[in-house]
């Protein structure tokens, strides 16, 4: 077992990895500190406030610099990508690696948490991370990120949203680069369900007794939870509010009676095209992607999806993020940027990921017009301003996730 | 015991044989050296103290420490005097406070495991009890057939189930032609009922081998002498061979209850979040982040509720193989 | 046995052997009743699996519903049968690297550990004891989480979640299996033979090796054979000590396919998995027959024998 000043050591780490910089052995008095008071924050770092549309964070630097521009490429070794699986087609992938001679590994993690607890005890050093945008405040806080050198990411101007250029999670984009966006909506199977039905029912039509056995919700807190509040017409799904939360708990609970609905995280690719489940609730990319998950024979018009009219619902993205202890940055930043062309950006979305990446050059019209996203889905394709009218789910403090936590915990304990 | 009988005054042993030194010691009873039974279990030993009594101070740890600030990650506390009870009462409150939404699932896990542990026996006896007394020359094919479900892997075994439990499944073909349900029952939506036999039918082979062991070892003449004397065969069973199968009925019902209480499988395959159980609730916690300390205290709950059948159980395996050795 | 001294107890015997009562008193009747509810436990037991492994030749997706024979979920279906899918194979492939690494350690040791606990006396014996039994009744949740628990924060620096961890938990939960049967076995056997050997000059390692184990190999080979055979189930360990994909075994992917929307190549694997246990205790089977030919007395021996090691 190690000595006690080893594993208070071995926690210090994991709480304030500085980038590169070789740990040093702790003071008696930061031993002593941290002795008395087990969960303190690293010093020099602030809690960061979560960050919100109307309450933007700029992100702090702690002190580093990006990396030199005119750093060389590392060709011949060997980049190392982290993120979930088969979320990034493997082809692009190979497309990277005879582009500039660097070859890339591929490694996944099964959740968020888990991503992020092996990188931070160094179990995986990864050079391209991807992640969500709730954990950005955190990943910094704990220095686990460094920031990006924007001369070797051109292509974030030039192919972008405009609005990535100062999100409001991270104003100056100066660790974070956007992904793929998304909506979450709800699923049906056109071939059982009218779509006139959908269109008048919106989220009620989930807890449609008649549909018993034929729905799914998924099998994530803040995702279901979010939908409830918005069935109720509260919009702040980042509320704090005891009443609110009770009253989306309660409407789950009641959800699941009504349909002994299926809690699930894959159902709406799974269950749902293998027609056992006709209303998922589901993220949009999963329904694009669905029409390769159709059994043979089974045309796409049977994919229906439903979205508020008024573009209303909850909407979001995620990130690609170089962590500060990636071993070869320049590359990071070259797969970065290549990510973020129009060509492989569109490509990766269309013929394998299903999910849209905030790119210009994406006309939505045409997406439905070319076959990218079948024509029966229209709803699914993401547009710009779906950020100002719909609804982020975002970081909350602590005491406001475990109110979120209690309230699942209600629904999904049969309580 | 007092006897009557006068001890003769003999030697307590024979003389010792001349053997040379780090021998005769009277304990191991063979004449090895004192050393060498400590070292042939010390492996074991220390690996069942690594891998599995420290483990368990890690729960303590987890359940009685805090979260990391930045990820909520469990940040264990090894020193217990720096522990602290918040996650443990807060999780108390939880099932017996004012909002306490996980009572359902602790009065249901109970109900569960009596309903299905009494199913197991009901159903488990008689067959244990006809295989050893009358299993005759056929007692090899019937013990292979026990014992098979032991090797025909739990997962499967459900899974079989909950296909003959689908909306077309043959459950509900067999009851729509029988004429006793015309329209599909909904067996996997969370009823109790699928939940309760599914325990039944993943445990049950635990109780009927020990039963059968107990039951075979039991003193057939016993039995024959009670016949004999005219007694029913309800009677005998009544005043013999309940009496003498206590012990294994007892062991066999501690054997499927108490992993009964962690399961959460069953209830994940068969039922539905509408039915769940304490070890769901463990399981649902251990991945949520921040939850860390949550489910150590669930753990530490569960070992607190088994303690009382498992010492029981201990206590009398022990008092059984001292009775045969 | 006269029936005045039993008077007021029991009726007299020919009173008592009449009619539909006298069947039911009869001491010596046969157990139609019993005989019949035996074999319909077993017909209940067993039934469903022969049919779950006939579904995985469906020709259909469904489990349910017969729609003919059909290879497609073992070899036929180039995406989705079993032997095509390479997660599947690469699941095939860790459940039996797990299940023989574990039983060559876990039997052993548990085998010295049992040797060890039937010979030696005292405290520190009851309180191993103690402990083996513990581990043996206590719920698999207890101890994943446990040990999850443990490799993510005491050991986070030594052992990684993954095949290595993997394999330390189920070392850990199977231990007391062999054990359990090994013990069972020395408490028929007792010390006379090893007596017997060092009377006639053997050292003790000598009569341990040349005497005790080979009385215990019936034992020991059941040992590897349960071992092999729950390790390759089990799935509550093995799903939290899990790292990546390539790390889950097949039961957790039948597990998690059954919780989603499974095809009857689920079935097949599952078949699969029962088809290598059953090589397993085939082969220990063997083994013990071969082993065991001199030991071997009377009719009961076989199959009753070696169930009961």
């Amino acid at each position: 077992m190690p000595s006690p000043n080893e594993r208070r050591f071995s926690r210090r780490q994991f709480l304030g990895r500085a980038a590169g910089a070789a740990v040093a052995v702790p003071t008696l008095s930061a031993i002593l500190a941290a002795c008395a008071k087990p969960g303190q924050l690293p010093p020099g770092v602030t809690q960061l406030l979560p960050a919100r549309q109307d309450r933007p964070v700029t992100l702090p630097l702690y002190g580093r610099e990006p990396i030199a521009t005119d750093a060389p490429l590392e060709e011949g070794s060997t980049l190392q990508v982290y993120n979930w699986d088969s979320y990034l087609y493997k082809h692009t992938l190979k497309e990277f690696t005879a582009k500039y001679g660097v070859n890339i590994e591929y490694t996944t993690f099964n959740n968020m948490e888990e991503g992020i607890q092996k990188i931070s005890t160094g179990q995986i050093k990864p050079d391209v991370f991807f992640t969500d945008i709730d954990k950005i405040n955190k990943l910094v806080m704990a220095k686990l990120l460094q920031p990006l050198n924007h001369d070797l990411i051109p292509n974030l101007v030039k192919n972008v949203w405009p609005v990535y250029q100062n999100p409001f999670y991270d104003q100056h984009w100066r660790y974070t680069v956007p992904y793929v966006t998304w909506t979450t909506g709800v699923g049906y199977r056109r071939d059982h369900i009218d779509d006139d039905e959908v269109a008048a029912k919106g989220y009620d039509i989930l807890w449609d007794p008649q549909y018993k056995g034929k729905v799914s919700i998924y099998d994530d807190y803040r995702t279901a939870l979010g939908m409830a509040l918005l069935k109720n017409g509260i919009y702040d799904l980042n509320t704090g509010s005891d009443a609110n939360l009770k009253l989306a708990a309660d409407d789950l609970v009641r959800l699941l009676d009504a349909t002994n609905a299926r809690v699930s995280i894959n159902a709406s690719y799974s269950a749902f095209p293998a027609d056992e489940i006709w209303l998922s609730q589901a993220w949009s990319g999963d329904m694009v992607g669905d029409q390769y998950y159709l059994p043979k024979g089974v045309p796409t018009s049977v994919l229906g999806y439903w979205y508020p009219k008024q573009r209303n619902g909850e909407v979001n993205n995620d990130t690609m993020v170089i962590p500060t202890s990636a071993q070869h940055p320049v590359a990071a930043h070259t797969f970065i940027n290549f990510m973020l062309d129009k060509k492989y950006a569109f490509e990766n979305f269309a013929d394998w990921v299903g999910y849209q990446p905030p790119q210009n050059s994406i006309n939505p019209s045409e997406l439905i017009a070319d076959g990218v996203v079948p024509k029966t889905i229209p709803e699914a394709v993401v547009r710009q301003d779906d950020f100002k009218k719909g609804h982020l789910l975002l970081e909350l403090n602590r005491d406001t996730d475990q109110l979120w936590f209690d309230a699942w915990d209600q629904v999904t304990s049969g309580g | 015991m007092a006897s009557a009988v006068q001890e003769p005054a003999a030697p307590a042993a024979p003389p010792e044989p001349k053997r040379s030194k780090a021998s005769a010691t009277e304990e191991s009873g063979v004449w090895y050296p004192k050393w060498y039974w400590p070292s042939f279990a010390s492996p074991a030993t220390i690996w069942l103290a690594i891998f599995f009594i420290l483990p368990l101070y890690v729960v303590l740890s987890v359940a009685f420490g805090t979260s990391d600030p930045i990820f909520g990650a469990p940040l264990p506390v090894y020193e217990p005097w720096y522990w602290s009870t918040s996650s443990l009462t807060h999780v108390l409150g939880r099932f017996f406070g004012a909002a306490a939404f996980w009572q359902p699932a602790l009065l249901r896990t109970f109900v569960f495991v009596f309903l299905a542990s009494l199913l197991c026996l009901l159903i488990g006896f008689p067959v244990a009890y006809y295989v050893a007394r009358y299993g005759g020359k056929h007692k090899g094919i019937y013990l292979l057939l026990l014992v098979a479900p032991f090797w025909i892997s739990y997962l499967m075994r459900i899974f079989a189930w909950q296909s003959l439990l689908t909306s077309d499944g043959f459950v509900n073909y067999v009851l729509r032609i029988l004429h006793i349900a015309p329209t599909p029952i909904d067996w996997l939506s969370g009823k109790p009922i699928t939940v309760i036999l599914s325990l039944v039918y993943g445990y049950i082979p635990y109780l009927i081998l020990p039963v059968y062991a107990g039951i075979d070892r039991m003193n057939v003449s016993l039995l024959e002498a009670g016949r004999d004397l005219g007694a029913s065969p309800w009677q005998t069973f009544r005043r013999v061979t309940l009496p003498q199968s206590k012990q294994a009925i007892l062991a066999g019902l501690v054997i499927v209850s108490l992993p009964m209480f962690g399961d959460y499988y069953t209830n994940d395959l068969m039922g539905s979040p509408k039915t769940s159980m304490f070890g769901n609730l463990i399981d649902k916690t251990i991945t949520q982040q921040g939850q860390g300390p949550r489910a150590g205290s669930l753990v530490l709950i569960l070992m607190v509720i088994l303690l009382i059948p498992m010492a029981y159980y201990l206590r009398s395996t022990r008092r059984a193989a001292e009775g045969i050795g | 046995m006269s029936d005045v001294a039993l008077e007021g107890q029991v009726t007299r015997p020919q009173e008592r052997s009449a009619g539909f009562g006298g069947w039911l008193r009869n001491p010596w009747r046969k157990p139609w009743f019993l005989a019949g509810f035996t074999w319909a436990y077993l017909a209940w037991s067993i039934l469903p699996v022969l049919i779950a492994i006939a579904f995985s030749f469906n020709a259909g997706r469904s489990r349910s519903v017969w729609q003919g024979f059909s290879m497609r979920w073992w070899t036929g279906d180039p995406n989705d049968a079993l032997f095509h899918d390479p997660a599947l194979r690469q699941a095939i492939v860790q459940s039996l690297r797990l299940s023989f690494i574990t039983m060559i350690i876990a039997v052993p040791l548990g085998t010295m550990f049992a040797i060890a606990l039937d010979r030696w006396h005292g405290r520190p014996a009851r309180t191993a004891n103690f402990g083996m039994l513990f581990s043996f009744v206590m719920p698999e949740i207890i101890l994943g989480v446990s040990l999850y628990l443990l490799f993510t924060n005491l050991f986070k620096n030594l052992v990684h979640l993954g095949t290595g961890a993997q394999l330390l938990g189920l070392i850990t939960f199977q231990l007391s299996y062999p054990v359990i049967i090994v013990r069972a076995r020395l408490l028929t056997i007792g010390p006379e033979y090893e007596e017997a050997a060092m009377d006639l000059g053997a050292k003790p390692g000598q009569a341990l090796r040349r005497v005790l184990l080979p009385l215990l190999f019936p034992a020991i080979f059941a040992s590897f054979a349960i071992t092999f055979a729950d390790t390759i189930d089990d799935f509550v360990t093995v799903n939290y000590l899990a790292s990546t994909a390539a790390t889950q075994p097949l039961s957790v992917k039948i597990y998690s396919a059954a919780r989603g929307s499974p095809t009857p190549a689920v079935n097949a694997a599952a078949t699969f998995m029962l088809i290598s246990t059953l090589m397993a205790i085939g082969v220990g089977f063997l083994i013990y027959r071969v082993f065991s030919r001199g030991q071997r007395t009377g009719e009961g021996a076989g199959v009753t024998d070696f169930v009961n090691a």
